[in-house]
């Protein structure tokens, strides 16, 4: 008894190692950085985490359910300049607007949602219905989506949504902006579901042994179907909180955004090879680099080293992963 | 109620009946006209050499594989498994050669995959993790079974205990007919003892057993009936009373006994039956 509860106390410790460097990184950032010590850089902190973590959400999904996609960028770029396109009033934007005025937030995030969601949709048709490998199937996307990207804004911006989607971004609850009280309140939904509903548990097994699920006759084409259009629609919902942001899109909005996200899910702990990690590791690793980020900011250094510490980062994490498991093992 | 047994006979149909069951892998052909039958409540030992085509055949019952031709009829109806889903639904249980555990998580949801129990909250489904594990650890040990652990990945399990909890699985999910594919092969003695003793325990209650195993003993310990497989026919199909050792041996092997060597049949029979 005592040694399993001993080997339950390591393995929390391990799942929430990310939690305890962002802890550590912090206080360092507080007594060694001058201003870093602040409320509102901690919000600052926060809010940035919103646009990476959100889309770090739907593509944790999917690895942990043993694929990969790599189009969410694209897809949140999609979704931001459909909204921008269609609400904002200056630029390319159409500026739709409705009576009551407060209709446009259920009908922009609607479009949105259902933008990412056929993106997604699209992935999963050629990934499950034709059996294509998902890397190459998810890299065409981020490619072919950018491309409508330019194609439908015809390489124009759009600026300036209306107030009443606008003080999404601007309205703060304790320091921090609704939209990312929204990033935030995702992340707790779809822990949830991953932890909670049998939903989330069969793609977590089906990560784990493809071969084992379908056996026990789980349905596991459905389920990855679901999860790519999951993913998908929560990449929309990223690029309405980015276009809300910025109030607007431009053709080019979010790009290197992947690579950071898969930065914040490997740092995380989610393992590349599926069926391991959880978003709670992974929203921790999203402001760790967020955290990281300020700090940068703050000593005035060049903004290239952000990609140099990044990297570095994710060797961290990669090399933490094989750690953990050579712990795991010696535990036993 | 008393019957005289012809009648009973001619009334009940076997539980699962091959006809001419056949199955190619492109060129090879893995099976070919394979027809036994499995009574209720019966335990029918199917045995062979490596390669005989065991494993293949019950693939096809359990859903995994389609095949080539022949009939398949369960419960009296002809059937075609598309899915491992639809067998089970059907009632069919299978505990493979190669275990199909994930091991990425604990052993609660490893014997609940895919029939998980929930329950309502706000009226959304949710885990009802603390039931799943009240039921799991009374089936494992009313087996008999030891697990440091119901909350540990099964990464950190042994393979004697990993079966365990695929063995304990079937028996409590129970169905009509259970498969089995060397369920014993990482077991010790006690733990195959008691393995053996669910599966007459199993057949008891009526359910259909078909287990392979490459231990004469234990075939001869639980089953009715043996089934020789050789080169993917059926060789011989006996019931255990009214055959021995060295003639399953031969029907395995399609040698005579008396041509195996002093080595073989030292290692190949083991004379305590
Ligand atoms: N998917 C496959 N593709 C091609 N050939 C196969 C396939 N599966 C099985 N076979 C062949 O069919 C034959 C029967 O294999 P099977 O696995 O059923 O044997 P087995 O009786 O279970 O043997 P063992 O005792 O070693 O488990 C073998 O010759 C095998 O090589
Ligand atoms: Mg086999």
């Amino acid at each position: 008894m005592f040694v399993s509860r001993q080997m339950a106390t390591i393995d929390f410790a391990l799942d929430n190692l990310v939690w305890l460097i962002l802890l550590v990184v912090l206080v360092v950032f507080s007594i060694t950085i001058p201003n870093y010590f602040q409320i509102g850089i901690f919000a600052n902190i926060v809010e940035q985490s919103t646009f990476v973590g959100t889309m770090a959400i739907g593509l944790s999904l999917i690895i942990i359910a043993g694929n990969i996609d790599l189009s969410v960028e694209s897809t949140l770029a999609l979704a931001a300049m459909v909204t921008g396109l269609l609400f904002a009033t200056r630029g390319a934007g159409m500026g739709f607007a409705f009576t009551p005025e407060w209709l446009v937030i259920p009908i922009s995030l609607a479009v949105a949602l259902l933008v990412g969601a056929a993106v997604g949709a699209t992935n999963a048709f050629f990934v499950v219905k034709l059996q294509m490998n998902a890397f190459i199937v998810t890299l065409a996307s981020f490619i072919w989506v950018r491309g409508l990207v330019v194609a439908i804004s015809g390489g124009r911006s759009a600026q300036s949504l209306p107030d009443s989607l606008r003080f999404l971004a601007i309205e703060t609850v304790f320091y921090v902006p609704l939209i990312a009280w929204i990033s935030i309140g995702g992340f707790i939904a779809f822990a949830s579901i991953l932890n909670r509903m049998p939903f989330g548990r069969h793609i977590r097994m089906i990560g784990g042994n493809k071969v084992a699920t379908f056996r026990a006759g789980i349905k596991i084409d459905r389920l990855t179907t679901i999860t790519f259009i999951m993913a998908g629609a929560i990449a929309g919902l990223a690029g309405w909180l980015l276009a809300l942001r910025t109030s607007g899109a431009t053709a080019n909005l979010g790009t290197g955004m992947l690579f950071q996200a898969f930065a914040a899910v490997v740092i995380g702990g989610v393992s590349l090879q599926g069926g391991v990690g959880s978003l709670s590791g992974v929203y921790a690793g999203v402001l760790l680099l967020s955290s990281i980020n300020t700090a940068i900011n703050l000593m005035g250094m060049p903004a290239h080293f952000t990609q140099i510490i990044h990297g570095g980062l994710v060797l961290v994490a990669m090399l933490l992963d094989t750690l953990k498991t050579h712990i795991r093992a010696r535990m036993i | 109620m008393f019957q005289p047994a012809t009648e009973l006979m001619m009334t009940t149909q076997p539980l699962l009946l091959l006809e001419n069951i056949r199955k190619s892998f492109g060129a090879i052909e893995a099976l070919r006209d394979v027809s036994f039958s499995v009574g209720r409540g019966e335990v029918v030992a199917l045995l062979g050499d490596n390669g005989a085509g065991k494993s293949t055949l019950v693939k096809m019952i359990s859903g995994g594989l389609e095949p080539s031709g022949g009939r398949i009829l369960f419960d009296g109806e002809e059937r075609t498994f598309r899915s491992p889903l639809e067998a089970k639904n059907a009632g069919i249980e299978t505990v493979y050669q190669d275990l199909s555990l994930c091991t990425n998580v604990d052993v609660v949801a490893n014997f609940f995959m895919g029939r998980e129990i929930t329950k309502k909250v706000f009226g959304i489904p949710v885990l009802d993790e603390k039931t799943m594990a009240e039921r799991t650890a009374k089936a494992i040990s009313d087996a008999g079974t030891r697990i440091p652990s119901l909350k540990v990945n099964v990464e950190h399990l042994s393979g004697g205990q990993r079966q365990a909890i695929e063995l304990n699985r079937f028996v409590y999910f129970g169905g009509k007919l259970v498969l089995l594919d060397e369920p014993f092969a990482a077991l010790g003695v006690e733990q195959t003892r008691r393995g053996l003793e669910m599966i007459r325990r199993v057949s008891d209650q009526g359910i259909g057993v078909i287990i392979i195993t490459h231990i004469m003993q234990q075939a001869f310990m639980v089953a009715d009936r043996i089934v020789v497989l050789r080169q993917g026919t059926v060789a011989g199909d006996v019931a255990t009373s009214k055959t021995n050792l060295d003639d399953v041996i031969q029907m395995i092997t399609g040698e005579n006994i008396a041509n195996l060597s002093a080595y073989q049949r030292k290692e190949g029979l083991p004379r305590t039956v």
